[in-house]
Order: C-alpha cells, then structure tokens, then sequence
C-alpha cells in the first residue's frame, strides 16, 4: 500500500501532481471527452459538421424500429454462440500441453505457440481471406481434393440449400446462405494463443498432490479432466469467455475488412459496430451513429457489470 | 519439481506420445497459413495455380514445340515436381508437342517478388516503426510517471483520479470512435502520425498503470527512503529506483504496447488519408483491395510486415511469452 502522509507532507510534495498530469490530461481528452461527447451528439441529428439540431430521442425511436440493427444483433448473437464452440481447441490443446511428462517440449510447444502471434492479425486476417477465395483458395482446394465437397453436394441435394453445386467453385464470402458458416470455419483449428497461455497458466496452479491423490483412486485421463482440470480452471474458462463476448461485440475490423462496410451480399455479416461505422462514415449520420453506440454501449456495460458481479477473477 | 508427483498428471500407464501426436497436429494446422505465405511469396500467379502446395522444384522446363508448318517453338515454364522425376511429358490433347528438358534453374524463384513487396511496404513499415516506437517509450514514460504518483503516496485526491482511471476499463471504447474522429479533426490532426501515436499512448494508459502501481508499490518501501535521505528528488528517484527494479514488467508491458501499435488498423484507416502516411494495416488493406492480384508479392509484403515482430520475438522470446500471458488479463 502506498503510504499514508500528513497534509502538510502533501502540501509540500505537490509537485508530485505533475507526474500525474500527462496522463489524466490524455485521458480526459482522449477517453473522457469523446465518450461524453457521444452521449450528448446522440440526442441531434447531426451530420458531423457544425450544425445540429436537437431531436431528442428520436435517434434512439429509430434504433428500437431499426431492422438492420436487430438483425445485426442477431448476427453477432450468433458469432458469439461460435466462439463459445471455437472455445474448445484451445483448452484442449492447453490441457495436452499441460499433461506432457517433458518441460523442454511442453517450453518447445509453448513457443510454436506464440509464433502466429509474431504475425501482424491483419496479415492472418487477409491470409485466411485468400483461402476463402473461390478459384485458388486454399479451402476449396482442400474441399475438392478430400471430395468432401461430393458430399456437401451430396447433402445440399437432401435438404435444398441451393448453396453447394458439383460444378461451381463454392463461394464463400458470396453466397448470402454460406457467410455465417464461413465465419465459423474462420480461424480453424480456433487455437487461440493467448486463451492457450491463459489456460496452461492456470492448469499449471493445479497442485500435484491433486493428481497423486486422483491417480491412486485409479482416475482415468478423462475423468482427471473433467474431475480436476476443468473445474480448476474454470475461472480462466470464464475470464476468456467473457473476454471474448465482449471483444466480439465490439469488433467490426473481420466484418469490414471481410466483407466490405455493407455487410456483404444481402448484409448477412452486418454487425452492430459496423452498422455504427456504416451509418457515420458512409451515410454521414454522425447522430444516429451515436445513438448505435450507445445501444451497444449499454449492452457492454451490462455485460461488464454481470462479469465483475458473478465472474471472480483473481488477479 | 517432484519427477515421481509430475507424472501423476499425465498419469503413470499413459505414455506421452499420443500427446505429442496431437499437439504436433494442431500446431501443424496452426501454423500453415504461416507456411503458405512464406512458399507463394516466390511463386508468380501461374505458377501458383498451378502447384499450390508446395514449393516449387528448383528446375525449368524448355518444351519444343513443332506445328504443322514446321516452325519450331520453344515455351520456358517452371516444372512440376513429377516432371523432374519422371520426365516431361505432352499434355493431353497437345499434338505439337516434341520434346521438353529439365534444367537446373534457380530462377523459378522469383525473388522479384521480394523486391516488389519491399517495395510496396517499406514506406509504411517505416510510419509503422515510428508511431509503434514513439508510442511505446511515451506511454511508458507517462505510465511509470502515474503510477508513482499512486504508488509512492497516498496524496489528497490520489482515490479520485485512481477511479477515474479505473472507470475508464469499464467504458468500452466502441461508441467513442466517431466524436474520437470529431475531436481529431478539429484539434487538425486528421491525416497525421501523431493523432495514432497520441490516441494509442491516451488508451493504453490505464492498464499500464493498474499494472505498474501494483508493482511499484510492491517494491521495499526502504529503498525509496534511502534515496530520499541522500535527497534525490522525484525524478531521481524514479531513474535510480524505480525504473531499475521494475524493468522486467516495463519490458512486458512494452511490448504488449508496441503490439498493440503495430497492429491497430482502424483508426489509421479513418484518420490517414495520404499514401505517404499509410501505417502497415492501411497499406496491407488497400494491398488486399487491388482489383488483379498478383500473389507472390502481396504475400513477400506480408511477411516483411512480420519482420519486426519476428526480431523481436527472437531477441525477448521470454518476455513475449510472459508479456502475452499477462496482456489476457488486460481486459
């Protein structure tokens, strides 16, 4: 703890304030000011330049009628029942990594790891962007050669998607019907680098004597996970959770960079931040965009608080 | 560590090779795109289309061509790896064709393409290296600053601002970016380097100090006296005490900032306009929005992009593996 001084102590160290300065100046102009800033632009039809006209709550009346933005919601609803799934991998691999006898490989594996990270995102972004790519992508190519593609066909035929054909390359990112699934493949194998640190961190603070008392109760590797592992780890899993809702419901750079700022075909990738993005930087409906902020706003800060209510996390 | 207890976790009858097997496996698949982008920065297009997966033989072919007027043709093509082991042969349905030879012919890499990412991306590599590097030293002098002021002493005010700070973790940024825009513009900083370096060093504030204080803080109270009683002033005492002691987390903390800089792309791409001004991100996005591709190059300019970090990773492999451990609980 810092300690505690007299005022008259204070008084005389007020230069310390100078160091603090810099800081607390950037943020409040910086973080404070545009926060602010949104809350009260929220209220006008703005169109970023210097006349406004208050119109109340009329932006947010249009946001609850909105249909692109409900949908919108819905998408990202969806992306986040995704990333639930696309959790898995990465505890998996975690716990493999965590069980093996060696610490030289397990330090080996830890740095191959961290590898992809040395990848600026937005190179991997537009790699895996170049897999979805009809004609030459990797996926495709992989779908043709392991005839996997035959049997999507061959299903599609059943139920009628109208999305796979035998003699068409598979459009990914064109096809209104194949852009929630291709969001899912994204990123496959899903092994999230730093989940993976998060969780090896947390499987490390496992006791050993947990393990010595379960192997003499004759436990097998499964059980141990479900018995030991998970729920030991359970707060990392929770940590990353929310973590991850939360980044998801903010980030609009995959969509937009993806898919272009309209959501691609037939607006099926439209999410809440590139709705916002859409409406002020192509529409000029700095208002209005405002008022989108602030809905999702809300939705974050009540995920935010549930988090620190129910989640603890030890630091 | 206990050997006997350790393999308790992985439990005694198991032997440790199906683990290796599948932790193999998904690096395998982890680290392919990695792969791919390193083989097609040296293929040109057709190449490419034409052996996707692998690298290139490090052969020519000189086909020999006869049409019916008896004019000879020679076509010079790259080799496919069955053609150097078993020999050239006609494509179906080509009847002109008479003879094709393989040769040894470094050439088939195009080390063109190097040259040509190089050249597309240095410009921004170099805006990248110094908005990422300003950045990072200054949010790391303005954070050592703050949170010796927290943690040096309890001085009147001191829980105020602490929750201002520790509000602003709670606020989530999205709604922000267009009175950030508003704000950038009027203050004329639109289509500058320093409005990314200033908006990036204001955000990564509160971390940086939540995480430095509590260091600080943990730090003997002694040392700080003595360096008081030798009359060292605030600054000395931060250049002598603090900033000695708690290099390895400012060492961590670093380079989660300079990641962090380096792959922002949002707010460059709303703020830059100028070419010359591109950072990597708005280079690498308008790389990706050129009508006809060629390969090759965009994917030699992606991997210089990675350069950087990669030289970085080799020289403090320690702390970016801690550095992103700790960068998890950021939030």
């Amino acid at each position: 703890m810092a300690h505690l001084i007299s005022r008259q102590k204070a008084l005389r160290e007020w230069k310390l304030y100078a160091f603090i300065l810099p800081s607390l100046l950037m943020i409040g102009v910086f973080c404070y000011y545009p926060a602010v800033s949104a809350i009260y632009h929220s209220f006008f039809d703005w169109k970023g330049g210097d006349t406004k006209e208050l119109i109340g709550f009329d932006n947010f009346r249009r946001a609850l009628g909105d249909a692109v933005l409900w949908k919108s919601f819905l998408t990202v609803g969806m992306l986040i029942v995704f990333n639930f799934f696309k959790m898995i991998p990465s505890i998996f691999l975690a716990v493999l990594i965590h069980r093996i006898k060696s610490d030289r490989a397990q330090y080996g594996y830890r740095i191959f790891l961290v590898v992809p990270m040395i990848v600026p995102g937005l190179v991997t972004l537009f790699i895996w962007k170049f897999f979805f790519d009809p004609n030459l992508g990797a996926l495709n190519n992989v779908l043709d050669f392991t005839h996997i593609k035959d049997l999507l066909v061959y299903i599609d035929g059943i139920f009628g998607w109208d999305v796979f054909f035998a003699n068409a390359p598979i459009g990914w990112l064109s096809q209104p019907d194949l852009i929630l699934p291709s969001l899912f493949i994204w990123g496959f194998p899903w092994i999230g680098t730093v989940g993976v640190l998060i969780y090896l961190a947390g499987l490390q603070g496992i006791g050993l004597e947990v393990y010595e008392a379960a192997e003499l109760d004759g436990v097998g590797p499964f059980q141990k996970f479900f018995y030991i592992e998970l729920p030991l780890i359970l707060t990392q899993v929770r940590l990353s959770l929310i973590l991850l809702i939360i980044g998801t419901l903010k980030d609009f750079g995959l969509p937009l960079l993806l898919l272009g700022d309209t959501g691609g075909p037939d607006g099926r990738g439209m999410v809440p931040g590139l709705w916002m993005y859409n409406r002020a930087f192509i529409a000029g409906e700095f208002g209005y965009a405002c008022a989108i902020g602030m809905v999702l706003f809300v939705f974050i800060l009540a995920l935010t608080y549930i988090n620190n209510k129910y989640v603890r996390v030890e630091k | 560590m206990n050997a006997a207890l350790k393999d308790a976790v992985g439990s005694y009858k198991q032997r440790d090779w199906p683990k290796h097997f599948f932790v193999i496996f998904f690096l395998i698949i982890e680290l392919f795109p990695l792969y791919m982008m390193l083989q097609i920065s040296f293929k040109d297009n057709d190449s490419f289309s034409q052996n996707p997966w692998v690298p290139q033989p490090p052969y020519s072919v000189t086909e020999t061509h006869i049409d019916g007027t008896g004019d000879e043709t020679h076509i010079l093509r790259t080799a496919t790896w069955t053609e150097v082991f078993s020999g050239v042969e006609a494509a179906p349905g080509v009847t002109t064709f008479v003879s094709g030879e393989t040769d040894f012919d470094l050439s088939v890499y195009r080390i063109g393409n190097w040259a040509e990412g190089l050249k597309t991306i240095l410009p921004a590599i170099s805006n990248s290296l110094f908005v990422a590097v300003t950045g990072t030293f200054l949010s790391m002098c303005f954070a050592v600053f703050g949170a010796y002021f927290f943690a040096r002493y309890k001085m009147p005010f001191g829980g105020v601002i602490w929750g201002a700070f520790m509000l602003l973790m709670l606020l989530p940024g999205v709604a922000n970016i267009v009175p950030l825009f508003t704000l950038l513009k009027d203050m004329h900083l639109l289509n500058t380097l320093y409005a990314i370096i200033i908006v990036g060093v204001a955000s990564a504030q509160v971390f940086n100090i939540f995480v430095l204080r509590n260091f600080i803080e943990d730090l003997p109270k002694d040392l700080f006296e003595a360096a008081e009683m030798d009359g060292a002033t605030h600054l000395q005492q931060i250049r002598t005490v603090v900033i000695p002691l708690s290099m390895p987390i400012i060492g961590t903390l670093s380079i989660l900032a300079f990641l962090a800089q380096w792959n922002e792309f949002l707010l460059p791409l709303i703020v830059l306009r100028d070419g010359d001004l591109f950072t990597i991100g708005v280079r690498l996005i308008y790389l990706d929005g050129e009508y006809v591709k060629q390969w090759g190059p965009i994917m030699a300019a992606y991997f210089i992009a990675s350069i950087p970090l990669i030289v970085i990773f080799l020289f403090c492999m320690r702390l970016f593996v801690r550095g992103l451990s700790a960068g998890a609980v950021k939030g």
